[in-house]
């Protein structure tokens, strides 16, 4: 479960960036007083526009970044006092997650399985159950350059899943991926549901949305503009479609 | 955990082509092949040189006379030369400009007479100074004739030549010839481990911060349940080796082209290198070079990790390099020893006593107290290094 509270985030700004930005602030608000709940078997959408502070929220929830105020708590982990407690239990994908170019596919999976603290015993179990899943076996000792984009994309669900977590976390994660890539991902979310895991995840896509959520918040801005679950969204839309829709609130807001 | 991330970035830095290239390759090649080439070069000209005809022209009053005489005399093992005579200067300036002559001795017409009286004779000499090698051969030619000349004097006069030299010198060197070398090469030693380790540093540095930056692969490793300094410290680990291994990489080249290769022909240089070449100097130097490792790696992340690409942390780091090489260039001046005041200073302590080392003449305590404070400045680099670590806005692209 992930239960998030009044969280707020902000960056400093250099001088630089004061400049460029043309403010006189010393500080820069990405999020403001945030909350929501994301449930075990349930699958929670966080959309907005670009720059709304999507990536910032879901960054804070896999520990990355700090939160300025507000309390954050996985699985009964609060994020920043128990921050590695809380991170055994994410597993954390994002549209341009990077991998270790000259590194094979088992070489990462295994590396990701030590910094996890996977068991020898586990740690095999389950790297057979995902390459069978995923289809992972004809490439599993080539490096990581020479595979095609929806390979690389298998070896990053493995490496995100590796150590079996509790809580998901999907940032964009068929962003700018071809369709067939894009549907693997789609099925993996879709089977974290089923295994009763907490997902969360971010996206422009309308129908990804439609299809696989159950609860959504929209942020604008660094605010929570709206929060329901799917049904209640669909329900009270004023509009014909969900695109037409999310774009609504969002210039309501504005 | 932190052997695991080290062995990871250790794999992972290895199969990198720039790295193997800064790390391995160039520190290896670099000095057989400096020294391969100048050595040859040299030689080359050298035998050029010697083996060159040098056409010079007396010019007299007349083809027999003392300075001819002696000239001719001069054994070709010195270099073989063509004597003309000329009556006149008429047309030799030309000459020499044209290289069909390279030399012209005017002699007056009293030349003779005047050495008969034992008085001193001007004799103009026309050369082209920028040619150095025929500039030698000049001074040797005149040198002898000079001597020659005076021997005659002093038997004409029936004197010893002692009355013009009232001290024989008898300089006896009480240094060993691996004191010798260890105060002229132990100075280029460091510098050469200085670039090199500093080299060596550059590239993991730039690969495991700015690269993986750019790659996203450092969020993902954030996410992990991993803290954040056993992260830095297993990836500083491969930068700190790295550049250990370029160092020693560059002083195995530069031994074995002094003495496999034998690129330099000096006498007793194999017995000096096998001398200086022991465990307990292998060991010295290894010991010196992990805190200075450590402290160019501790320098190097936080530029690294501010820079967004890779050619901004190269732009960053280049004038770094500058301003480490200064202390190690500092190590080559001579008359800088290690004392109580340069023992204090980072890079110009392990720099002096290297070459102390070299030459067998380190002060143990100065010794303590330059690694000392190698070892303060690595760990305030790496505290350094850590607080930029933590910083968000240098961790995300």
């Amino acid at each position: 479960m992930i239960q998030v509270q009044n969280i707020r985030k902000e960056f400093e700004l250099s001088k630089k960036q004061q400049k460029e930005n043309n403010t006189n602030d010393k500080v820069a608000l990405a999020v403001e007083d945030v909350s929501f709940t994301c449930q075990p078997g349930r699958i929670f959408s966080l959309l907005g526009p670009n720059g709304a502070g999507k990536t910032t929220t879901l960054r804070m929830l896999a520990g990355i970044l700090k939160p300025t105020q507000g309390n954050i708590v996985i699985n009964h982990f609060d994020i920043q006092k128990e921050t590695n407690k809380a991170k055994r239990d994410i597993g954390f994908l994002t549209g341009s997650t990077g991998l270790y170019e000259r590194l094979t596919a088992n070489e990462i999976i295994a590396y990701f399985a030590k910094l996890y603290g996977v068991k020898d015993e586990d740690f095999k179990q389950r790297k057979e159950h995902l390459y069978t899943l995923l289809g992972m076996h004809d490439f599993q000792d080539k490096r990581i350059g020479r595979l095609s984009t929806g390979m690389k994309q298998k070896v990053s669900i493995a490496r995100t899943m590796i150590h079996d977590p509790d809580v998901v976390i999907f940032d964009e994660p068929t962003s700018g991926l071809d369709v067939i890539t894009a549907e693997n991902i789609i099925k993996l979310i879709s089977d974290c549901k089923t295994q009763g895991k907490t997902v969360i995840f971010s996206s422009h896509i309308m129908s990804e949305v439609d299809l696989l959520c159950d609860d959504l918040a929209i942020i604008h801005k660094g605010k929570i503009i709206h929060s329901s679950t799917m049904q209640e969204f669909r329900d009270q839309m004023k509009t014909d479609n969900l695109t037409a829709e999310f774009i609504h609130i969002i210039n309501e807001n504005n | 955990m932190i052997l695991d991330i080290f062995k990871k970035e250790l794999k992972d830095t290895l199969r990198d082509r720039r790295t193997i290239i800064a790390m391995i390759v160039v520190p290896v090649l670099v000095f057989p092949l400096l020294l391969g080439l100048s050595t040859t070069v040299t030689k080359y000209f050298a035998d050029k040189q010697k083996e060159e005809v040098l056409k010079i022209a007396v010019v007299s009053n007349t083809p027999d006379n003392l300075f001819t005489e002696r000239l001719s005399a001069i054994p070709d093992s010195l270099g073989p030369k063509e004597i003309f005579y000329r009556q006149d200067t008429l047309g030799l300036r030309q000459e020499i400009n044209e290289d069909s002559l390279q030399l012209a001795f005017i002699i007056p017409p009293t030349f003779d007479s005047e050495q008969q009286q034992n008085q001193q004779s001007t004799v103009a000499i026309l050369h082209k100074g920028v040619n150095l090698g025929n500039k030698g051969r000049i001074t040797t030619y005149l040198s002898i004739i000079e001597n020659t000349l005076l021997e005659d004097r002093f038997e004409r006069l029936s004197l010893d030549k002692k009355l013009i030299k009232p001290i024989h010198e008898q300089f006896i060197d009480m240094s060993s010839k691996k004191e010798i070398i260890g105060k002229v090469a132990g100075g280029f030693l460091p510098y050469l481990f200085v670039i090199f380790g500093f080299i060596g540093c550059m590239y993991p540095a730039i690969d495991l911060f700015t690269g993986e930056k750019e790659r996203k692969t450092l969020e993902t490793l954030l996410t992990t349940p991993v803290p954040r300094w056993k992260i830095l410290i297993g990836k500083m680990m491969v930068i700190s080796l790295s550049g250990i291994a370029a160092a020693a990489f560059a002083l195995l080249g530069m031994f074995a082209g002094l003495r496999l290769f034998s690129l330099v022909d000096l006498p007793g240089l194999s017995n000096v290198i096998d001398g200086i070449l022991t465990p307990q100097f292998i060991l010295g130097l290894l010991a010196l070079l992990i805190p200075l490792t450590i402290f160019f790696a501790g320098i190097m992340i936080p530029a690294t990790i501010y820079a967004k690409s890779f050619k901004e942390a190269q732009s960053v780091l280049t004038p770094v390099n500058f301003i480490v090489l200064l202390p190690a260039f500092v190590g080559m001046l001579p008359n800088i020893e290690l004392d109580y005041t340069t023992a204090l200073i980072p890079i110009v302590n392990i720099v002096l006593a290297t070459k102390e080392i070299v030459a067998g003449t380190i002060d143990p305590v100065l010794l303590i107290i330059s690694y000392a404070i190698m070892l303060i400045a690595a760990a305030i680099s790496v505290i350094f290094s850590y607080k930029r670590f933590g910083k968000e806005s240098n961790i995300l692209s």
